[in-house]
């Protein structure tokens, strides 16, 4: 024998008697990768963060992270596409995932349903998504992703909390004469709207009665809103918004919770109303000071899609159906463009939109129980960039989360 | 890496890394938890060219030798291998080829990761001189001479192995200078 073959043979053994390694090696790698990723994400994003949002300087960049492995980062997009539940900060251009709620059914003794809500919120010191207490019943992130707005226990409450995500402590109560059951922060961060209602408008009520009419069903009692100065937690005036009073039947036309929002420019409030009747979506406007007034001009064709006026003024976003969504030009309602996404959630700049898109063509009938998953769209451009994977319900949950988004 | 990218490369290293743990093994002499490191050093580095990489396989087995010959330059004189049994034994002059392929593999434990990554390509993986050079990044005269020397060094290792024929890459005289024949 010479030796060359004794080496080969030898080799030969050697290798043979190896198994595979152990276990998820796969797992392992894309995990190292991540982490490494992370570090360089958390760090710019403490880079933007620092320009735009005073206390973000707390992140720390070397942090171990242990969500999923595809987490990526192009330019001003942070996505994490393998994960069907965000676990990791996903962002793109102005605009971040600053956290996402779940709901679900909670059926009470008296036979009304409550639709209660989970939220997860974006922890600034991990830059990752973490349980919220489970007291808030309703939460607002407000842009920055610095403080949120929160109501605790049962809605309708008369207090509002301003809570420090990084710490997770309400900083202050601010207290209200009415009962509200939400609050939407003003574009500009300054100013809070807070929605009153008599009864809960998460609350489906059981009416006593016989035959087909004798479920559970949406009330409508709202009463009006406030405005909140949020620095100085000065409340306004209380204003008057009714809902419409039951019809002959004793029905109420429409949906509970209908609560005020600010518009593009936070100089009008408006309350989205849904398609019915033979009626498109729309929005009932009125003043700050609570005047029923005309839609702003650039806003008189904003339907139901989030996202709404573009950063710049110029493109109207619309939601679709599952093969995509037109684009529309303000002024005219006339579709200009066109985006392949499904629900239009917010503008990343004045090109882009944080969208929800159908996540399996081969699944996707248009309906709301499609896969979708968080994509970014750019106006004219076929492609969508997954931002997470095809949402699933979170751990305990039975329904797929719903995105919140804001500045960052 | 999108979502359908790392599903492909879950794929990829679900069905080949067993046959790459097994080369890894190799070029660290044995030692399985240097290997596995080394593996997953090296499929880290695919994970992040996975969109430009043609052929991850090839691509993975490059940076695993060249980690080896990296690694040798960085730690030369080169730490100590653990092996499992000791390379010399007692020369009873009646080995069988079981027990002189456990020698062998002791005397290789004892190489250099350069004169061992040498080996592996020559002898286990049965690539021709140029390949080896290819992708180890030297001339083949270096390759040639190293693989001459590497033998060499086994023998004095392990003198059970005095017996054995030569093989052929010991038959002429190492060039440590030769024509550079690295293909592009």
């Amino acid at each position: 024998m010479n030796v060359d073959q004794l080496v080969r043979e030898a080799l030969q053994e050697q290798a043979a008697e190896q198994g595979g390694p152990r276990g998820d090696l796969a797992g392992r790698v894309l995990a190292t990768r991540r982490r490494r990723r992370a570090r360089t994400i958390t760090g710019a994003a403490l880079g933007t963060a620092a320009a735009v949002v005073v206390g973000v300087s707390a992140l720390d960049s070397g942090r171990e992270d242990a969500g999923p492995a595809s987490a990526s980062r192009t330019g001003d997009v942070i996505a994490h596409s393998g994960q069907s539940v965000p676990r990791d900060f996903v962002a793109a251009g102005k605009t971040g995932l600053a956290g996402y709620s779940v709901t679900r059914d909670v059926p009470q003794r008296n036979g009304d349903e409550l639709l209660a809500r989970s939220y997860f919120l974006l922890n600034p010191k991990t830059m990752k998504y973490e349980k919220a207490d489970t007291e808030w019943a309703w939460v607002a992130v407000a842009p920055g992703m610095r403080t949120a707005a929160v109501l605790e226990g049962e809605l309708p409450t008369r207090r509002v909390g301003m809570l420090d995500l990084r710490t997770g402590k309400v900083t202050r109560w601010i207290t209200l004469r009415h009962g509200v059951a939400a609050v939407e922060w003003s574009p500009d961060g300054k100013r809070l709207v807070a929605t009153a209602y008599r009864k809960n408008p998460d609350l489906m009520v059981s009416v006593p009665g016989n035959g087909s009419v004798n479920w559970p069903r949406h009330h409508g009692s709202r009463t009006g809103y406030v405005l909140i100065e949020a620095a100085s937690g000065k409340v306004g005036p209380f204003r008057d918004v009714p809902q419409p009073d039951p019809d002959e039947d004793g029905m109420f036309p429409g949906v509970s919770r209908q609560d005020l929002h600010f518009n593009h420019d936070g100089t009008r409030l408006y309350v989205q109303q849904y398609a019915r009747q033979g009626k498109k979506d729309y929005r009932d406007w009125y003043t700050l000071s609570g005047r029923p007034t005309s839609a702003p001009p650039a806003e008189k064709h904003a339907g139901r899609a989030q996202a709404g006026l573009s950063p710049d003024g110029r493109l109207l976003a619309a939601d679709g159906d599952a093969k995509g969504s037109p684009v529309l030009d303000p002024m005219t309602g006339r579709r200009v463009a066109w985006v392949p996404s499904q629900e239009q959630l917010a503008w990343a700049d004045s090109k882009r939109i944080i969208a929800l898109a159908c996540a399996d063509p081969a699944r996707c009938t248009g309906k709301n129980n499609d896969p979708k998953r968080l994509v970014l769209v750019t106006v004219d451009s076929k492609k969508a960039v997954p931002l997470t994977g095809a949402r699933t319900a979170p751990q305990g949950y039975k329904r797929v989360w719903t995105p919140m988004l804001t500045a960052r | 890496m999108d979502a359908e990218s790392q599903d492909r490369f879950r794929e990829f290293v679900e069905s080949r890394s067993s046959a790459l743990l097994r080369t890894a093994v190799l070029l660290c002499g044995g030692d399985r938890h240097a290997a596995e490191d080394q593996l997953q050093t090296a499929l880290v580095k695919v994970a992040g060219r996975w969109s430009r990489v043609e052929d991850p396989e090839a691509y993975v087995r490059q940076v695993l030798y060249r980690q080896q010959v990296s690694w040798w330059r960085l730690k030369w004189p080169r730490r100590e291998v653990a092996v499992a049994e000791p390379p010399e034994r007692a020369d009873d002059g009646g080995e069988s080829a079981a027990e002189l392929r456990v020698v062998m593999r002791g005397a290789l434990a004892r190489l250099t990761p350069r004169q061992r990554s040498v080996l592996v390509l020559r002898y286990y993986e049965d690539l021709p001189e140029a390949d080896v050079a290819r992708i180890l990044g030297c001339s083949v005269g270096t390759v040639r001479s190293t693989a001459h020397r590497s033998l060499a060094r086994l023998r004095s290792l392990a003198p059970e192995l005095a017996a054995l024929g030569p093989a052929a890459a010991e038959a002429s005289p190492p060039r440590d200078i030769s024509p550079v024949e690295v293909r592009p």
